[in-house]
């Protein structure tokens, strides 16, 4: 942990709000410890522009070791910085040499607006998640976790599925925002299980429409939302929700009106 | 002083809960709809019972700091979560997990409501595999566990190394789903600065949206505090940036008693601190000391790289003092070991405090295959922080604050003492006594929001007269009024110091005088500085920019203004408490660097009343009584 | 299923058949044409026996025809609405390992150049010159003299390059999406599926340049 003392030109995006203009600001950054994150390195320059009476700059941020997903912005056009498999906060100043240059912008997506500076509104998710990323199980009703038997390979695909915290780097480093990732994700993750296989046609036309709604783009194969992805989810997710889509839209059956009765 | 009524059931502890349900009050279901029941937070407690309210059919308003649910601190926990199921047929049952958590606990949590605890766990299973939470499983599909600190059974539910973040999307998606069934009105960036309470009862919460500025007003019957715990009064901790006491300070003036606030975690193996601007701890998971070992060198100040460190010359002082638990010591005890070897002067860092965690003779003996397949992530997390390849070279680890077993006073029903205000997991001051298990914080918060305070506001809901309230009665006006005063207060201040500096002041009191180890002299001490610091603060604070729109420097500053009076409070606590026990460690009250409790003055939680500012808090004693497992003092020579 | 055909998926999956469509076309007209290194002869014979089946002519006519309406038609489509939902894009591209693959950006840039081409290429031979030979007394077009005369000039060659080095990397994206688009990648033949699809658009344009160059070189 033999720390180094490093200097850093910082091209930050400001825009005090969704409405106002925006514009990059140049900050100089010094003695930046190649030990501390990358937030660390901002709240050192935040904790300078108070003292000088500006207004610091505005990030999402809260468990900082990678897993809350409030992070995450653009550093030189890469979604959480050039790092493969990392967030924003767990990615270290030591990444970075003496005298770089680097800008640093928000998500870009239009079904993401933003808030403040490096701040966007990824609300959206939650959205998709409601309309369908759950399974229909209320407190209580539950059957013993052993009285059915997952096979682990499906076990683990729903992990791996599952590992998503809803960042929004996919939607970010994608040239037409899409949401495709992060949806499959979450569809993948419960429709491999035996218990989530039961709403499974529900929830894809659910979830694939509300993306839809969002307005978050078509997927176009480019892979770059997996390669920016901080949990490696693949892009077979993303066959497995077209799949999914295809199969429920052929399945479709019409809705049984007044079936509550008696 | 008053006799606090922990409201515990009669009869024999294995039935309580079950007589106690029955002979709980219903709500009719047509009637559910007509309550409105407010939670705040939405981590696991608050997301599970704000699911559970709503399949039930109550009428939920759900709020969260954060921009979604998903994001509350709970996703962080690592390990696993315990259940006394029994899958491995190791000997586990109800009982052994209630044995173990009240004799983890050092013998200050309430049997009763531990008892409850191991009883749900087994159904917090069930829900959350019906759930979807992939759980780890072996090849023939069934469930795995493993093995966690303080017990000898195998009954600890994991998934990798994300069970929080998985049983926390369970719970969250359980809640989405609530509101996509409009049972469950979903409210983010909102933070609570106050409670309102009318005619005694808690009836609604003021919020400040984080995004406008705007103060809100939400009324209901009954409100329930998921907030979480208050670790980052250390401001360097395990915890989020986020985490604060605040909703529950608020909930404390306004008459909550805040019990055992002196009860914190301290985590032995977390990354060290490694400089001025570090904003935050890492925890490395517990589990790592299965095949770790953890050793100083014998040389004071040695420089030395640790490979170049022979065996002779080192200190396996774990093994050392303890040869039976050796490196699986529980977690205030290996927490405590390191600590004296820093204060010593064998720290692996100059001008900080480490200990080395050493993996070399495991890859020896498994190969570094085996120990990336049990440790990759954690190994590869350790290595991104510090930039060091810990297959090569020792971890250095350090305590850590980490979890706050003190928190609101609440009665069997998780009822505070202001009637209708229930508080859930590691807000409330919990089932865990002086010191939390590994694996149970995340039973806990799921035990309270899916199993426990369903039924027990429906009982508050069916036996109170609730009056309809309106948002704009009086003592709404007045609330909001108090909140944007506060606020203007602390725009007003203009002075020349940042937040991030006295929150940074008061974690290093804290963390000096009522951290690892206590005593009287620093604490007396710390009791000096904090009400100092507090009033510089309030003289010289600087919060830029506007209170009307999203100003994380104000957010920021309310939190610390709270740690300011907490903190003052955990250390009235600590040195009120003239015992050593669990988390809670008096130099003075000590056997051979052993905690030395006294329970014949001690045995009891300590809950504060606020008395106004300006005041001191008066204590009220609840005495807690073992009428199943006897006293003891916890060994692990 | 109109939900489906109006969703960013089912969109996607219409993409993927009909570039399907033309992908399978472009190889069998690839591997046809290849009659012209044996003799200009078998050449006109393969053109006048395609023309000479009327069904087999008008439905693969109109199949391609639809297609490309379809495919160009969803392109615009899909080009203008990802546009709207990117917003403001990023000032800075990424470069490294999380650079978006070039030929996967510009798939617009591409098929629109391409459908120049095809417009061009029609124009130039479907449309173009009719010449007629008489091989073993069956009078037909005489398309390899047109071809001759066609690629003799070196822009019309180095046109003909430049345009099939495109369709080389939209047959590259587009072959290796469609599994993705159509749902059928799987992580146990993901890496083969790579290669294949470069394995195609690398045959298919090879053997496509190699008519017009031959035709020069023998010019």
């Amino acid at each position: 942990m033999a720390d180094k003392m490093i200097n850093l030109t910082l091209k930050v995006w400001r825009q005090k709000s969704k409405n106002a203009e925006g514009s990059f600001s140049t900050y100089s950054v010094n003695k930046v410890s190649t030990d501390a994150s990358f937030l660390e390195m901002i709240d050192q320059l935040n904790q300078e522009l108070i003292q000088k009476g500006d207004d610091p700059i505005a990030f999402d941020h809260d468990c900082r070791e990678g897993i809350c997903g409030s992070c995450g912005f653009m550093i030189n056009g890469s979604a959480h910085g050039p790092l493969k498999s990392t967030t924003v906060c767990q990615l270290h100043m030591r990444n970075f040499s003496d005298g770089e240059v680097l800008t640093v912008e928000p998500w870009r997506s239009s079904a993401f607006p933003l808030i403040k500076d490096l701040m966007v509104d990824r609300t959206a998710f939650d959205r998709i998640v409601k309309s369908g990323g759950y399974i229909s199980v209320n407190a209580g009703n539950a059957p013993d976790g052993n009285a059915v038997l997952v096979p682990k390979p499906d076990a683990d695909e729903a992990f791996a599925n599952a590992a998503c915290i809803g960042c929004g780097a996919c939607v970010a480093s994608c040239k037409n925002g899409s949401a495709a990732l992060f949806t499959s994700a979450k569809l993948v993750h419960l429709s491999s299980l035996p218990q989530g296989k039961v709403e499974g046609d529900k929830r894809a036309l659910n979830m694939v429409a509300q993306m839809d709604q969002e307005g978050f783009g078509a997927c176009s194969t480019t892979g770059s939302c997996s390669a920016a992805c901080p949990k490696d989810i693949s892009l077979v997710s993303i066959a497995k929700l077209n799949r999914a889509f295809l199969k429920a839209s052929l399945n479709k059956k019409p809705e049984v009106k007044g079936g509550e009765a008696g | 002083m008053s006799k606090l009524d922990g409201k515990i059931p009669t009869g024999p502890i294995e039935s309580k809960w079950q007589d106690h349900r029955f002979n709980m009050k219903l709500v009719n279901p047509a009637n559910k709809r007509k309550h409105t029941v407010i939670v705040v937070g939405t981590g696991l407690a608050g997301a599970s019972a704000a699911a559970s309210m709503g399949e039930l059919g109550y009428k939920v308003k759900a709020f969260c700091v954060h921009e979604s649910p998903r994001r509350a601190h709970s996703v962080a926990a690592q390990g696993g979560i315990n259940a006394a199921k029994n899958y491995q047929n190791d000997g586990d049952s109800t009982y052994r997990l209630f044995y173990d958590t009240i004799k983890g606990g050092d013998f200050r949590a309430r049997e009763a409501n531990v008892y409850r605890l191991a009883e749900t766990s087994v159904k917090i299973i069930d829900q959350c595999v019906a759930q979807g939470v992939p759980f780890a499983r072996d090849y023939g599909g069934l469930l795995a566990n493993r093995s966690f600190g303080g017990a000898q059974v195998s009954r600890t539910f994991y998934a990798r190394g994300q069970t929080g973040q998985q049983l926390l999307l369970g719970a969250y998606q359980s809640m989405m789903r609530q509101v996509d069934l409009g049972n469950v009105e979903l409210r983010t960036r909102r933070e609570m600065l106050d409670l309102v309470v009318v005619d005694g009862k808690a009836r609604g919460i003021i919020v400040r949206n984080l995004l406008t500025g705007e103060i809100e007003s939400h009324e209901a019957d009954a409100v329930v505090l998921a907030t979480g715990g208050y670790s980052t009064v250390f401001y360097l901790s395990t915890n989020a940036m986020a985490c604060a006491v605040t909703a529950a300070w608020k909930a404390h003036k306004r008459g909550a008693y805040f019990a055992n606030p002196c009860y914190t975690q301290i985590h032995p193996t977390c990354v060290p601190v490694h400089g001025e601007n570090q904003s935050k701890l890492t925890l490395m998971s517990e589990s790592l000391r299965n095949d770790g070992r953890v050793w100083v060198s014998k040389t004071k100040n040695d420089r030395r790289k640790p490979e170049e460190i022979p065996e002779s010359e080192r200190d396996y002082f774990l093994e050392r003092v303890y040869p039976s638990f050796g490196n699986l010591a529980p977690r205030d005890v290996a927490s405590r070991q390191a600590k004296y070897r820093c204060d010593e002067g064998h720290s692996a860092i100059p001008d900080g405090e480490a200990v080395y965690l050493d993996f070399a003779d495991t890859i020896k003996r498994q190969g570094e295959a085996k120990i990336a397949e049990k440790y990759g992530n954690l190994f590869q997390m350790y290595d991104k922080i510090t930039g060091e390849n810990p297959y090569k070279t020792p971890m250095k680890i350090y305590p850590a604050p980490h979890y706050t077993m003190g928190g609101l006073w609440v009665d069997y029903n998780l009822m505070s003492t202001i009637p209708g205000l229930f508080v859930a997991g590691e807000a409330n001051f919990s089932d865990h006594g002086a010191n939390r298990l590994g694996a149970s914080a995340l039973m806990q918060g799921l035990a309270d929001g899916y199993f426990v305070i369903p039924y027990t506001i429906g009982d508050y809901i069916a036996n109170t007269k609730i009056q309809p309230i309106q948002p704009t009665h009086d003592s709404f006006k007045a609330a909001t009024e108090t909140v944007q005063i506060e606020i203007q207060k602390l725009m007003n201040v203009k002075g020349g110091r940042t937040v991030e500096s006295f929150h940074k002041q008061l974690g290093r009191i804290m963390w000096n005088n009522c951290g690892m180890a206590r005593n009287e002299k620093g604490l007396t001490e710390a009791l000096q500085q904090i009400p100092k610091l507090r009033e510089e603060f309030w003289n010289n604070v600087r919060v830029p920019g506007e209170a009307n729109y999203l100003n994380p420097e104000l957010e920021k500053a309310g939190r610390v203004a709270d740690f300011l009076e907490l903190g003052e409070l955990m250390c009235r606590d600590a040195l009120d408490r003239k015992e050593s026990c669990g988390g809670h460690f008096r130099e003075e009250y000590q056997v051979d660097g052993e905690a030395k409790r006294d329970d014949e003055k001690y045995c009891y939680v300590a809950a504060w009343e606020w008395m106004g500012k300006d005041k001191s808090q008066s204590l009220h004693k609840e005495d807690l009584t073992f009428e199943n497992i006897k006293l003891a003092t916890r060994s692990y020579k | 299923m109109s939900g489906f055909l109006s969703s960013s998926v089912g969109k996607k999956y219409l993409m993927g058949l009909t570039g399907l469509v033309w992908a399978g076309f472009v190889f069998g007209h690839m591997a046809g044409n290849m009659t012209i290194f044996v003799s200009p002869d078998l050449y006109n014979q393969y053109g006048h026996a395609i023309v000479s089946n009327k069904i087999l002519l008008y439905g693969t006519e109109a199949a391609l025809i639809l297609s490309l309406l379809v495919h160009v038609g969803l392109a615009i489509n899909l080009t203008i609405s990802n546009r709207s939902s990117k917003g403001i894009a990023s000032s800075v591209k990424a470069s490294g390992s999380k650079r978006t693959p070039l030929a996967a950006q510009t798939m617009i840039i591409q098929g629109t150049i391409l459908l120049a081409f095809i417009i061009l290429h029609l124009i130039t031979f479907k449309y173009g010159e009719y010449y007629e030979t008489t091989i073993d007394g069956v009078k037909m077009r005489d398309l390899a003299r047109l071809m001759s005369e066609v690629f003799s000039q070196p822009p019309a060659v180095a046109g003909y390059v430049i345009s099939l080095l495109l369709l080389c990397a939209h047959l590259k994206h587009g072959f290796g999406s469609v599994f993705q688009s159509l749902g059928l990648l799987h992580p146990s033949y993901q890496g083969k599926i790579k290669a294949a699809s470069w394995a195609y658009a690398i045959v298919v344009t090879i053997g496509f340049i190699s008519q017009p160059l031959y035709v020069y070189m023998m010019s």
